[in-house]
């Protein structure tokens, strides 16, 4: 059962990447370069619902929560990494498997390149572990733990803060053309 | 589920796109959640190079203990790619966007020739996926999933990602927009 619906997840969640342009490396490159939050707003948006719906649906129906341990070196070393590789290949994990869906032929180079980079840190994961994991790990903390309120409320004022930003926030840089075709004017 | 509660103003007289997208994979995460587990794509990869590796050197693959840990490729989170594929193919056949001949959107002014451009999205993929196994997760595991479950790990991977993301992606001088290649 959790197989299907995993599969069902899959489908919508690649069908709404794909929809919202996150499967293109040039709009990725758009937002981290600060020109059009398109894909950021959106991932905002998710996030703030997300939130308010899974803590607030915990109330009545039991919730399959896996928070990710907090081992500070790994978890910024890797992000920090991950960042690079966002900006170079313009594609994250995800996307890439979309994008490959869409037809896109550079995508596939980033799965395989993702791949070796998976098979790198699998063969390295025993002189890894002791360095970047084990040490100053805090286990499965939250901001809910920390601040010691209720995670419900936690996740109201998380959403509101992103719903204000993403409202505030211009989408697009000034003097930047918009990429959506049916606002866009010739140069 | 009432998108009227979401504090966004009409744009031109309704939610801008991103923000009714972003609703529905809201709910789609959420629905995950109660499901099975938060959604995540980095680990499949993980549990194929296992699979792999089991295949080809059973008894390294039994004493590798990243490999034990990963476990078997029979997941949720395995579907969940396979359904990303599909996903994909479906939205851009059906909505629209799926050009005949994919060409390859310029990216970096560097990628002069598409050789070029798959070189570099081979080696973004190889930085992308040794840094979520280092971290744990991805834009999906640690950012969306975890953020949503307020854990200070998607946090914090999330503020790296952009630290040095954004500094990158500004230093790389951009593709010009009305080349094609």
């Amino acid at each position: 059962m959790t197989l299907i619906a995993g599969l069902l997840v899959g489908i919508a969640m690649g069908a709404l990447l794909q929809r919202v342009g996150a499967s293109s490396p040039a709009a990725i490159l758009r937002s981290l370069r600060l020109q059009d939050l398109t894909v950021i707003k959106f991932m905002a948006t998710t996030i703030a619902v997300a939130t308010v719906v899974t803590y607030g649906a915990s109330h009545w129906i039991p919730m399959h929560f896996d928070v990710k341990p907090t081992y500070v070196l790994g978890v910024a070393g890797g992000g920090l990494l991950f960042g690079v590789g966002f900006a170079v290949a313009g594609y994250c994990p995800g996307s890439c498997v979309v994008a490959c869906g869409e037809g896109r032929k550079d995508a596939f180079a980033t799965v395989a390149g993702g791949l070796a980079g998976t098979l790198a840190f699998t063969l390295l994961y025993t002189g890894l572990e002791p360095v970047f994991i084990l040490p100053i790990n805090f286990g499965k903390i939250r901001l809910s733990d920390v601040l010691h309120v209720p995670a419900f409320a936690v996740a109201l004022a998380l959403a509101s803060i992103l719903l204000t930003i993403v409202t505030v926030v211009p989408t697009m840089k000034r003097g930047m053309r918009s990429a959506t075709p049916d606002s866009q004017t010739a140069p | 589920m009432s998108e009227s509660t979401m504090p966004l103003p009409p744009e031109a007289g309704r939610l801008p796109r991103w923000a009714s997208l972003g609703v529905l994979f809201g709910l789609v995460c959420a629905a995950a959640i109660a499901l099975y587990g938060p959604i995540g794509v980095s680990s499949t990869y993980a549990r194929v190079i296992g699979a792999s590796l089991r295949a080809i050197d059973t008894a390294y693959a039994h004493a590798n203990p990243y490999v034990v840990k990963m476990g078997s490729l029979v997941a949720p989170e395995t579907m969940l790619v396979i359904g990303l594929l599909i996903g994909g193919y479906l939205a851009s056949a059906i909505g629209g966007g799926r050009k005949a001949a994919a060409p390859i959107e310029p990216v970096h002014a560097y990628e002069t020739s598409a050789v070029r451009r798959y070189i570099g999205a081979f080696v973004g993929g190889f930085l992308l996926l040794f840094g979520a196994r280092l971290a744990g997760g991805c834009t999906s595991g640690h950012i969306i999933s975890g953020i949503t479950q307020l854990s200070l790990s998607g946090l914090l991977f999330g503020a790296a990602v952009f630290a040095s993301g954004v500094p990158v992606a500004l230093s790389l001088k951009a593709s010009h927009p009305t080349r094609q290649q």
